[in-house]
């Protein structure tokens, strides 16, 4: 689309200022199922994002349509869209920032290059030693998925930013089965270079989840000390990662609200979000409103520091952006919980009786972002004399985010980024009920 | 008509070129609208034009999809022409001649989204806001979200099916939080349909569904902490069939069975429930939120009898995976959008009425929970291992409704719960969800009748009892 034209006509019809937003997205994914390749998927995607001030309110159109015959449509409904916004939020367009980071690795042209024959031999590689890791394996199936993203960027107020970011995982999910029981394991591995994997370690790590849950049975109902392991913490933080935005905030929706500068974890306890984390697809320079990103806390030795904001919450509350706004909204870049000292070891070793927490499930239905309570099925394993048991399913932990940040006491050096997106270590919990036989 | 009939016929040509035995070409335009209502302002209104192409080829178990928003010619034809390089017979030629396109009519739409002004719908949302903020002084914050779609597919394969259908889908959302002493609770509601705007005429009151909202956020805000441990718990009508839907409907779709995943595998014409239990899947109920006249592979929605009177009767499954099940296909082919290789996936997934009454239930049962309203859940399809949560829970004592309690959630086994299903009442109503699986994110209507699961495992923040 000729965005020129765009900009031109929307003037013409009395819309102020517009940004023009559009991405592009080649995708590869790859699958295979008990050694024979079953899926094989790639496109060529792009979307266009309009937003306009018309009369001093933002209205949006987003189009898949890209020739120029849509331009009309576009202004059209961004006016209509515009007119029925009465929020006193301001609409601001950004001239933009003096420096922009540069965030180097975003886009490894090797990967894209790389035959897809190469790929899918990788996958069925990986699906070969699943099988051959154990014979209790009775299905696999492998994946591979590859992402390369253009963003574009342009507003009336002369701002021009582009971005490229590619991306790929590999990863499995197994079945694994014994005369009394049946268990999945899963895992998968993202970068964007392709030697990153390494796919015996991998396939070891995939179904080893599996067979050591084999046989997981709940436990009696009580209060126990509790270990979250590092991938587990990553589900309740990416699931509680919107409390920490300024909008849910002024809109209170979240329960962080009116708690600035105020003490919500213990002291061990330090959050960050890192715009510029090392192997991360998420990583960029700018957000979708133009503004600088920048590394931030959000907690500090357990006290909140700040919300995450976009242009018009940082108004509202009379700040600047912290280079948050994304989706119309405001979110996370790389949440990072910063790690401790203590090796896993020695925090299983403080432990009589506990329940080392390896899974967390339903965390979109039995966690209240309003609230911070949560209710969530855990699978993992008990914890003897300091050492790791039997294996646990079915049971419930239950809690409150805050409390839970409040009742950390070991953090764990074992920080890893989680395929939710969150980058953090295991850490030691004083006590959470646990709900089973 | 998105793409000329010729086009699409030159495009599977080319795509069964290279020894593909079957290739498909969906094409989908949707218009769609969401505003977004906070504290009584409009904050958000956004609209989006959406158009792609989804070709999938196939040759016997192996298939490839590749998608892209393009509508020229020569981009569709290089994306049939990329796909079938996965193949790798001889060149040859396979003359392609589609029908005369047929046209699904079953779902009549009187008021047209497209054809509602975007004021009319903001003052729709106006009434839910003030219904619910004016319910009560604890009621602080109340959002009203409206959205709406109409979606044109046309579905062509080199079997010769060659269909087009439009899909209109309407969904209202209030969410009301309670909140007093720094606590905050949450309340929400979400009607929706497959038909127009004449919905908000007939069916669905706005000022009924913000009340309910707000009553369910006060309700929680003044309950205690649900108690733990293992214990009877009655689930209400409606929503409540969320726990049939996660708990066992995913497991009998093709998408786990074929790939022998499922607990249910090999147990077709075997009992898997309790005899008290008939569980129906039914695509075709006049404008279902999960209904459509074709599935996405381009045939007849279908009813389909899941489990009757405890047995077994059939699984959820697409045309592609017939290839890996003796089993016939039940048109129960779904995707979110032209971004995703359709598969099995579930419509309006139901437990039909039982032949006690909802007092009864409730009178027979000494000790429980009573699952008002249910949120939502997830289950592991490879052993059927589930959960969900409560959004609106009572205690039951002495064949009584007692207090109000929150925060539980019901844990438990698929394969395990349907026996242990023991009074179904005879108050059936079905409510509507998004449902997320392989083939994306699309609207499933859940439901039941009030029914109780003799013991279940109940997390909650109070311990045991």
């Amino acid at each position: 689309m000729n965005l020129d034209l765009l900009f031109q006509k929307a003037k013409q019809k009395g819309i102020e200022d517009v940004q023009a937003f559009l991405s592009h997205k080649n995708e590869l994914s790859i699958e295979v199922f008990n050694g024979d390749l079953d899926k094989y998927e790639i496109s060529d995607s792009s979307s266009l994002i309009v937003r306009g001030i018309y009369q001093g309110k933002f209205g949006t159109f987003v189009t898949e349509v890209m020739d120029d015959s849509i331009i009309d449509l576009i202004i059209d409904n961004m006016i209509a869209n515009a007119k029925i916004i009465d929020s006193p939020d301001e609409a601001i367009i950004y001239a933009g920032d003096k420096k922009y980071e540069i965030v180097e690795g975003l886009f490894e042209e090797a990967l894209e290059k790389k035959d897809a024959a190469e790929k899918i031999a990788a996958v069925k590689e990986l699906d070969g030693l699943l099988h051959k890791a154990d014979p209790r394996v009775s299905i696999a199936e492998t994946m591979y998925s590859e992402t390369t993203r253009t963003v574009l960027l342009q507003n009336t107020k002369g701002l021009k930013l582009y971005n490229k970011v590619n991306s790929a995982y590999l990863g499995a999910q197994v079945i694994v089965k014994d005369e009394a029981d049946q268990r999945t394991g899963f895992d998968l591995d993202i970068t964007n270079d392709f030697a990153d994997f390494n796919l015996s370690e991998l396939a070891d790590r995939i179904v080893k989840e599996g067979i050591d849950a084999l046989g997981a049975k709940p436990i009696a109902s009580n209060n126990y000390e509790i270990i979250l392991r590092r991938d587990a913490l990553a589900i309740l933080l990416a699931t509680f990662q919107n409390v920490f935005s300024a909008d849910a905030v002024q809109k209170g929706l979240s329960l962080l609200k009116g708690k600035l500068s105020e003490t919500i974890g213990s002291e061990l306890v330090t959050i960050v979000d890192d715009p510029f984390l090392k192997k991360s697809s998420s990583s960029r320079s700018f957000d979708d409103e133009g503004c600088a990103t920048k590394y931030k806390e959000l907690i500090k030795n357990g006290v909140l520091t700040t919300y995450l904001h976009n242009l018009n919450t940082a108004k509202k509350d009379g700040l600047s952006t912290t280079g948050n706004g994304f989706s119309g909204s405001v979110s996370f870049i790389n949440m990072k919980m910063i790690s401790g000292n203590d090796t896993m070891e020695a925090m299983l070793a403080s432990i009589k009786d506990g329940l080392l927490i390896t899974n967390l499930q339903g965390s979109h239905a039995g966690a209240n972002t309003v609230s911070g309570d949560f209710s969530l099925q855990a699978s993992g394993f008990v914890i003897k004399d300091g050492k790791i048991g039997a294996p646990v399913a079915l049971v419930t932990v239950a809690g409150n985010f805050i409390s839970l940040l409040k009742d950390i006491v070991a953090v764990g050096d074992d920080s890893k980024t989680s395929f939710y997106g969150v980058t953090c270590p295991s850490v030691k919990v004083k006590s959470m009920p646990v709900s089973g036989l | 008509m998105l793409l000329e009939k010729s086009l699409i016929e030159e495009i599977i040509a080319k795509s069964l070129a290279t020894g593909a035995d079957f290739a498909e070409v969906y094409t989908e335009d949707r218009i769609s609208s969401g505003i977004m209502l906070i504290g009584g302002h409009v904050e958000k209104a956004n609209s989006a034009k959406t158009f792609g192409v989804g070709l999938r080829l196939a040759q016997g178990l192996f298939s490839v999809y590749g998608y892209t928003n393009s509508k020229n010619p020569d981009d569709l034809l290089k994306l049939a022409s990329d796909l079938s390089k996965s193949f790798s017979a001889d060149k040859k030629t396979v003359p392609v001649k589609l029908g005369k396109i047929e046209v699904g009519t079953h779902h009549k739409v009187k008021i047209n989204p497209r054809d509602v002004k975007q004021e009319t719908k903001v003052a729709l949302m106006q009434r839910a806001y003030k219904a619910a903020k004016e319910y009560d002084e604890v009621i602080q914050q109340v959002s009203v979200n409206l959205s709406d779609w109409v979606q044109n597919v046309e579905i062509a394969n080199s079997l010769g099916r060659y269909v087009t259908e439009e899909r209109v889908r309407i969904r209202f959302y209030v969410s009301a939080i309670a909140g007093k002493d720094g606590m905050m609770q949450t309340g929400g509601e979400g009607p929706g349909t497959a038909q127009g705007y004449e919905y908000f005429d007939t069916e669905c009151n706005v000022e009924e569904t913000a009340i309910k909202a707000a009553k369910t956020a006060k309700t929680m805000l003044f309950a205690d902490e649900c108690p733990s441990g293992v214990m009877a718990v009655i689930l209400n009508n409606e929503f409540g069939g969320v726990i049939f839907h996660e708990a066992c409907g995913h497991s009998l779709e093709a998408t786990s069975v074929s790939k022998n995943a499922s607990v249910f595998c090999g147990k077709l014409g075997t009992v898997v429930a309790s005899p008290i239990v008939n569980a129906i899947d039914d695509g075709t109920i006049e404008n279902g939120w999960g209904s459509a006249n074709f599935d996405d592979e381009g045939y007849p929605q279908q009813r389909r009898v899941l489990i009757e009177n405890g047995v077994l009767k059939t699984y959820m499954v697409d045309l592609l995976n017939t290839r890996r099940m003796d089993h016939k296909p039940t048109g129960s082919s779904r995707r979110e959008s032209y971004k995703f290789a359709p598969t099995s996936r579930m419509s309006n997934t139901f437990i039909d009425n039982g032949t006690s009454t909802f007092e009864e239930i409730i009178k027979a049962t000494e000790y429980g929970l009573f699952a008002a309203k249910m949120g939502g859940g997830s289950v592991n399809p490879g052993n059927g291992d589930f959960n969900f949560s409560v959004s609106e829970g009572y205690m039951v004592r002495n064949g009584k409704i007692a207090e109000p309690v929150r925060g539980a959630s019901l844990v438990g086994n698929g394969a395990d719960i349907l026996f242990k299903i023991d009074m179904i009442a005879n108050n059936l109503e079905r409510a509507r969800g998004m449902c997320g699986s392989a083939s994306g994110s699309i609207p499933a209507d859940v439901g039941q009748p009030t029914l109780r699961v003799h013991s279940i495992t109940v997390g909650g923040k109070k311990g045991a009892k």
